[in-house]
């Protein structure tokens, strides 16, 4: 008898690791679900007026996170991006809007993902936020910004080829050098 | 029976039943039509390195080795190729939007570069599959032309 409650014990446990990994990612989504929920709770109206407020403000967030090379902001505004873009109106989308807009978000989405889940790996974030930058520009030239932002542009970074992102300032705070060379770079256009 | 002798009779049972239960396999068979080499020209060579290097887990066809069907290093296993297909499968690159495929082409060259894949895990048990620097250079090479190619395209 104790050997197959033993036995079943470890049957257990093992199964129990398998499902610790598996309640774990469910938690952690379920959690995301519930900050995002609350924090955009106000401005209903306003998300009416333009379908990428919430997206923006998300991304504006990992902007600020990463040029404070602060990787948990960055992260929590991944996360809040990822929401944002589930709850996009699209009724209003015309068939081409629609198009253009699913392949963006689609790819904004999986960008925004790896920036929530590597809030320790701050240059694994900034690779995605260049790659998220050029989804959010595109979203914006389709959709509007419905507030001003600058288009930014660094050389400097990956080796040079250089990298560009959007900020609601006109004073340049570097999100891919940070602290390094803050003020590097220039403003290349101006969006409403 | 000693405790002891229980304990490690109980955890062998379990290990033989476990060998029982094991995760589907990640084996489609044949090429998928929108398979990478399908839709952009990827000489010999380089097919060549992507199978041995990254198909195991970034494509829908696996190459299981014998001890792959040992538990619980299968469901192990099964989760990496889970988490490597979703994040690049070379079997369906051809259903990526053009954003996507861009992008994805990007990032393989960037995780070549920077060594983190193949992941150690992987290239302990596969000798084969670590990247030489000729290697890592015939593959970035090969990105960045494709690279070039696709951005012409519409």
């Amino acid at each position: 008898m104790k050997t197959f409650i033993i036995m079943y014990a470890a049957a257990i446990s093992f199964a129990a690791c398998n499902n610790d990994n598996n309640s774990a990612k469910g938690s952690n989504a379920k959690t995301t679900d519930s900050t995002a929920i609350q924090t955009p709770a106000a401005p209903i109206n306003e998300a009416k007026a333009n379908p990428l407020k919430e997206t923006l403000s998300a991304y504006l967030q990992i902007k600020n996170g990463l040029a404070n090379e602060n990787g948990k902001d960055a992260a929590s505004g991944g996360k809040a991006l990822v929401d944002a873009i589930g709850k996009v109106d699209k009724t209003k989308f015309t068939a081409d809007q629609n198009k253009t807009y699913s392949d963006v978000a689609d790819d904004a989405k999986e960008m925004a993902e790896h920036i929530g889940e590597n809030a320790d790996k701050l240059e694994h974030q900034r690779e995605h936020f260049d790659m998220l930058s050029n989804d959010v520009y595109d979203m914006v030239k389709t959709f509007g910004a419905g507030q001003p932002l600058y288009k930014d542009f660094c050389p400097m970074y990956n080796n040079k080829k250089g990298a560009f992102w959007l900020s609601e300032t006109k004073e340049i705070k570097n999100p891919y050098l940070g602290k390094k060379m803050p003020a590097c770079g220039s403003v290349k256009e101006e969006l409403k | 029976m000693s405790v002891l002798k229980k304990t490690l009779l109980a955890v062998l049972i379990v290990f033989i039943i476990i060998q029982f239960i094991q995760p589907t396999r990640n084996k489609i068979g044949q090429m998928s039509p929108t398979d990478i080499t399908k839709i952009f020209t990827v000489p010999q060579n380089v097919q060549g390195v992507l199978k041995t290097s990254c198909y195991d887990c970034h494509s829908n066809d696996t190459h299981y080795p014998w001890y792959s069907f040992i538990q619980p290093g299968a469901w192990w296993m099964a989760r990496h190729i889970d988490v490597g297909k979703k994040n690049l499968n070379f079997s369906e690159f051809g259903s990526y939007s053009k954003r996507k495929k861009q992008n994805k082409l990007r990032s393989i060259a960037k995780s070549i570069e920077d060594e983190t894949m193949p992941i150690g895990a992987y290239t302990i048990m596969h000798g084969d599959a670590k990247l030489s620097k000729d290697k890592n250079a015939l593959i970035v090479d090969w990105i960045n032309r494709t690279r070039d190619s696709l951005s012409k395209t519409n």
